[in-house]
């Protein structure tokens, strides 16, 4: 019953929507009326409030193991923690699209009533998001329902999720990265009203600064826990490997940082507000094709969402409808938005402009990357696969050219160039340290490696540079924004972290009976299988596997585990980490041999906790800007 | 230039929207991958029951199955390749990864389809192949290989990827 | 007896010590090196996605074998690449092929990047 209940809110707000719609386009042939826009936003919030105690209700269905609803039992089980009910809703294509629009919603509803009743753009941006949520709303009740029922009889236990998916950090990352995608139909929607407005002299970018900031904090902190789980519970050792769904969370993020960047200069200095307008558009648009990528079918990942393609015809020709209607008002628009200011070389506004151009060419390369292998498959054929090695050459270099820049920019004015000389002075330590910082590394470690070198450099160049700036800023006491200093230096360090973990880590595979030993090498001169044991726990059979090893001096005790799930027989294998400062001692265990020995494999991931320290000092940055409110 | 710039910001998502339209409807259909026709590997292997095998046992058209004692799906194929054989089709086994006893007791037990079965129980030749599990079957043509089915043979994927190249290997040598 | 015992523990204990070995046990460093990197730039045939190097599935493990066997042996990176390749396809690579259409691949991002900075310096007004 309550299913239903949940099921007809979720209609009924598609309804109020369509006629927010209706009522609009009524109003703009005839006369408008004086309240059109009050009655439009009750409209909307209460067509908003619906949709989360429609949500709220399945929380309450999912926590309580209402196995009746199709959804619920074929992703939760009885035995599950109540939590883990809950963010089972997320683990699948139905129940994570409706968090999706609940994420859609929740910020529309919060950015519409921010905007005065008196603000020229609330119409056009509540039109724009009533027509945006109505289609996804459409999807999900036509294509993706997640009220279904299996009827007549309810199913008497639940299938039990993805083992792989009981895991806190993996529960919270879908949130995190939706929070983030989906908080961008704020700059998309209240763009295209701009643009459809008219007004070009209206200080647009102060009203979206904000909002938009705290949406990148979420989708930089979502790929960041997505890429955290993959380390700790995948076992190979890896945090990112390139794969489309990964890449298509990126693309956004880049897109997003470029434009956080552009309009910084747009409302500081009036030009680059096309580049601005486009990107803010873009944002919400690479979001969309995300969306479409693992909703689809059409790539192979252990990511995606097995669907129909019906489901991304759907999405494909949805999302270019809306994009395509803000795209065409922009270019519509495009000679009235000219700037009357040209850039001059060297000032600020350049620096940014080739940031601007630097980010839409690493945007085109993941794109590239992703659809290239789709079309020659549908064409031909032929199977091409694109991995780090393609990703990691290409950019490479376009790292070193971005850090030459910023590190270059530091100093720079507005809307003057700087002095060559003083551009001179400027770079000349850094490069200098810099340089040392990565003789010493070759010296140190006798690795070599181009592309890892690459980074090394591009990230010296930026900590240094930064770190002068401060220096300088604190000596003379002029003004020093710690929020991008932080968010840039966070950058600087992931680059270097993410370059010494390639070039530094190392594994070797073991075989070894109970009670034996090993040396390693020189640094891990004890390697010991203490003990192996057979445990049952409530859903799953567990070998566990003690080991005491000694790294560096360190005495470790580590735990691999493998595991195997009652419900579906799955078989995961828990990897064993020890963090430290410098790198994380990484122990899986993997077969046992015909012999009856085992199997272990031993990795030393060096960097890896900087990796994660750097995005955590980019978002800290990025929060430190918003509680500044400086633009 | 601005007229530039605003044909570039409609064409181009029409553009994409038509290639992916593309892609997803192609997705549906069997493409099937123009297979680089490629020699047999060499291999030192014998029958299931110790006998040598001459290169003159592919001439011809034949099918070499790769299948395995333990290999659940290779049940669900069992019943097409039998019918396949009795429909004259040369049908040639690697038996991989498997031992003689397991490999001749499955035979025996649901009936021998293949002229022959390779026994690899190393996996040696099906490595050479490019096999990647079992059930896998390739379609030979005169010591070539000139087709690659993975997964389970059946009639659609016999009349859709493996009949047309046999229909073409026909056509060139009547 | 006593004494019997406690030899024949020893032996068992120093025995599975001497039979403790690496599956892939390498003399030069430079060749482990060059191991781990091939195996993850070599596709897991199998898998939906994923190099050999994080995969455990029955070819992958007869792929790193082989992968082991042909650097002790002395085949080079390229020669090992062609091997797997001529068995399961030009996709086994993660590195496309610079050749043939792959150009637009590989040259794609910095012929957009040339155009981009080509534009800009005609512009300068956007």
């Amino acid at each position: 019953m309550l299913v239903e209940i949940a099921h007809f809110l979720t209609v009924t707000s598609a309804v109020i929507l369509l006629l927010i719609l209706f009522l609009n386009v009524f109003f703009s042939f005839a006369k408008p009326h004086a309240n059109q826009i009050v009655l439009s936003n009750k409209l909307f919030n209460q067509a908003c409030f619906l949709i989360f105690i429609s949500f709220g209700l399945y929380v309450y269905l999912a926590a309580i193991d209402d196995f009746s609803i199709t959804y619920i039992a074929n992703h939760s089980n009885s035995q599950l923690p109540v939590f883990y009910k809950i963010t089972s809703i997320w683990s699948a294509h139905e129940g994570s699209m409706f968090l999706w629009i609940v994420f859609l919603t929740l910020w529309s509803v919060l950015f519409v009533n921010f905007l005065s009743l008196a603000h020229p753009l609330k119409k056009g941006t509540l039109l724009m998001l009533t027509l945006i949520i109505l289609g996804f709303l459409l999807f999900l009740l036509v294509t993706s329902n997640p009220f279904d029922r299996i009827l007549p009889f309810a199913a008497g236990e639940g299938a039990d999720i993805n083992p792989v998916l009981q895991d806190p950090a993996l529960a919270i990352h879908p949130p995190m990265l939706y929070l983030g995608y989906v908080g961008f139909v704020i700059s998309f929607s209240f763009i295209t009203a701009y643009l459809f407005y008219g007004d070009f002299n209206y200080p647009w970018e102060k009203d979206i600064q904000t909002w938009s900031l705290v949406a990148w904090i979420f989708l930089t902190i979502g790929i960041t826990l997505g890429s955290w789980w993959a380390y700790y519970e995948l076992g190979w050792g890896g945090y990112w490997f390139w794969d489309p769904v990964e890449n298509v969370a990126l693309m956004p993020w880049l897109a997003a940082t470029a434009f956080m960047h552009s309009l910084f200069a747009s409302s500081k200095s009036g030009v680059l507000k096309t580049w601005t307008l486009f990107l803010g558009i873009m944002i919400f648009t690479l979001s969309l094709f995300g969306a479409f990528i693992v909703r689809s079918g059409i790539i192979d990942s252990v990511h995606s969402f097995a669907n129909d393609p019906q489901r991304g015809m759907y999405l494909l020709g949805f999302s270019g409808f809306i994009t395509i209607i803000a795209l065409a008002v922009l270019a519509y628009r495009l000679p009235q938005l000219q700037s009357s200011k040209l850039i001059v070389a060297g000032s600020k506004e350049s620096f940014l402009s080739m940031n601007n151009i630097l980010m839409l060419t690493a945007i085109f390369s993941i794109f590239l990357g992703v659809t290239y292998p789709l079309i020659l498959e549908s064409l031909n054929g032929n199977k091409v696969s694109i991995g780090p090695p393609y990703y990691n050459t290409i950019f490479s270099p376009l790292i070193l050219i971005t850090s030459i820049f910023m590190m270059a920019s530091i100093d720079g004015l507005w809307q003057r160039g700087m002095q060559l000389r003083k551009l001179y002075i400027s770079i000349a330590p850094t490069l200098f340290v810099s340089g040392l910082g990565v003789y010493g590394i070759w010296h140190f470690t006798q690795i070599f490696s181009i592309l890892a070198y690459v980074g090394i450099l591009s990230g010296l160049l930026i900590i240094v540079s930064y770190s002068l700036k401060t220096v300088s800023a604190l000596r003379d006491k002029t003004y020093l924004n710690k929020g991008s200093l932080l968010a840039h230096v966070g950058l600087g360090l992931l680059f270097f972290s993410i370059s010494m973990n390639s070039i530094l880590s190392y594994q070797k595979n073991i075989n070894l009976f109970v009670g034996g030993e090993q040396v390693i090498n020189s640094k891990i001169p004890q390697f010991q299988f203490v003990d192996l044991q057979k445990i049952k726990a409530s859903n799953h059979d567990v070998i566990s596997a003690t080991i005491f090893l000694i790294h560096d001096d360190k005495p470790i005790y580590l735990n691999p585990e493998k595991r195997k799930y009652f419900a579906r027989g799955q078989i995961t294998s828990e990897t064993a980490i020890h963090a430290s400062f410098l790198k994380d001692t990484y122990l899986t265990i993997g077969d046992q041999l015909e012999d009856g020995s085992w199997t272990f494999s031993l990795q030393i991931n060096y960097f890896v906790k900087w990796i994660w320290f750097s995005s955590a000092l980019m978002a800290a940055g990025i929060a430190m800007t918003i509680f500044k409110k400086k633009i | 230039m601005n007229r530039v710039f605003s044909l570039l910001l409609i064409l181009l998502p029409v553009l994409i929207l038509i290639i992916y339209g593309k892609i997803l409807l192609t997705s549906q259909e069997d493409v099937t991958a123009l297979y680089d026709p490629k020699p047999i590997p060499q291999f030192q292997l014998l029958t299931l029951q110790g006998q040598e095998i001459l290169p003159t046992e592919f001439d011809g058209i034949s099918l070499l199955n790769v299948w395995a004692s333990w290999c659940i799906t290779c049940l669900v194929e069992h019943p097409f390749l039998t019918k396949l054989s009795q429909n004259n089709i040369n049908l040639i086994g690697l038996n991989y990864k498997d031992s003689k006893s397991n490999a001749q007791q499955w035979l025996k037990k649901r009936g021998d389809p293949y002229k022959f079965s390779i026994h690899d129980p190393r996996g040696d030749l099906a490595f050479d192949l490019g096999v990647t599990g079992a059930p896998e079957t390739f379609l030979v043509a005169n010591q070539e290989i000139i087709g690659h089915i993975q997964g389970e043979l059946n009639q659609e994927k016999w009349e859709s990827i493996f009949v047309p190249l046999i229909r073409s290997i026909e056509a060139q040598n009547p | 007896m006593k004494a019997f015992i406690f030899t024949c523990s020893v032996l068992l204990c120093t025995s599975s010590f001497m039979q403790a070995e690496e599956l892939y046990s390498f003399d030069d460093p430079r060749k482990e090196k060059r191991f781990y990197s091939l195996i993850s730039e070599i596709r897991c045939p199998k898998c939906t996605s994923g190099s050999i190097a994080s995969s455990d599935v029955p070819v992958s493990r007869d792929l790193k074998q082989r992968v082991y066997e042909l650097i002790q042996s002395g085949s080079s990176n390229a020669e090992i690449k062609n091997y797997v390749k001529q068995r399961f396809g030009a996709s086994s690579d993660y590195k496309p092929a610079f050749e043939g259409a792959n150009y637009i691949l590989w040259l794609g991002p910095f012929i957009f990047l040339g155009l981009m900075i080509t534009l800009f310096f005609l512009r300068r007004r956007l």
